[in-house]
């Protein structure tokens, strides 16, 4: 059930990239020459991107420290277990 | 409970956890951190972008100290390196050297916002101030916060400082340490980007 809902997924997906479409990040912009307008659309598409990166910091430092202690096996405990 | 009980149940509550509360708690404040000055270099760059000339011509007579705040720039990344042994060296259980090389990162983060503040009261005395226009207000408000965040790391780091100098550290027990190390590293990896954008573009 759950792979056929993914397939359905994917298959949106590609339809709506095969669909020639300009698009703005800016939908209240009109005229694309506008440096205002580049702005808008450079800050919104940084923004947008913020929380991915932020998410994909946190979850790849929790992963990395839980990697390396593992790593390390059961011969000591973790390091970040001890402190104050 | 002393340090043995401890360490033992903080040992068995840990081992099930991939990381320490401590560390994912000051993970999620920076990411809180990064998303807030993301919003601030969201709005420089609306401004930047979306002007034709900059600095506004209002403005143009403004000359930022890109000389003097780039070797502030090399200053606070020496800071950053003296953190990281200050860390090496009490992961190594060696306090003494936890002590010089924290005293040594607390000086050039004083360093900084010092430069940072005289060249603030210069620019103010030229007449740029914060109701300068965009430029004025990008610029203190983007600089300001994050001279902000210095000084927070700089209390912080004072209070680090003074469990090193009671002996509070040690090769097993050194959290507070560390979580303090990755809010400086914030600091100083965050400027850069701040300098590029604000100062050079």
């Amino acid at each position: 059930m759950i792979r056929r809902y993914f397939s359905l997924l994917v298959g949106i997906l590609a339809l709506a990239l095969l669909i020639p479409t300009v698009v703005e990040a800016c939908p209240s912009c009109k005229t694309i020459d506008d440096p205002i307008v580049q702005g808008f659309k450079w800050s919104i598409l940084f923004l947008m991107a913020m929380p991915y990166i932020v998410s994909g910091l946190i979850g790849g430092s929790v992963f990395y420290v839980y990697y390396c202690t593992h790593r390390a096996g059961n011969r000591k405990p973790p390091s970040n277990v001890k402190g104050v | 409970m002393n340090e043995l009980e401890h360490t033992s149940y903080e040992q068995a509550e840990g081992e099930s956890r991939p990381i320490s509360n401590a560390r994912l708690a000051v993970l999620v404040l920076l990411g809180a951190e990064i998303m807030f000055f993301a919003g601030l270099i969201g709005t420089f760059l609306v401004f930047r972008l979306g002007s034709v000339t900059w600095p506004p011509p209002s403005q143009a007579d403004v000359r930022l100290p890109i000389g003097v705040t780039g070797l502030n720039t090399i200053v606070l990344l020496l800071s950053g390196y003296t953190m990281f042994q200050g860390l090496r060296a009490i992961r190594q259980g060696r306090q003494k050297e936890l002590r010089n090389w924290l005293f040594a990162t607390g000086l050039l983060g004083i360093t900084f916002l010092v430069v940072q503040g005289s060249e603030w009261i210069r620019l103010v005395h030229h007449g740029f101030t914060l109701s300068s226009g965009v430029y004025g207000s990008v610029f203190y408000v983007l600089i300001g916060c994050h001279a902000l965040h210095v000084l927070v790391a700089v209390l912080w780091l004072l209070v680090v400082f003074a469990g090193a100098i009671a002996g509070r550290f040690s090769m097993n027990r050194y959290v507070s340490v560390e979580v303090c190390a990755i809010y400086w590293a914030f600091v100083v990896v965050l400027w850069p980007l701040l300098y590029i954008l604000v100062y050079l573009i």
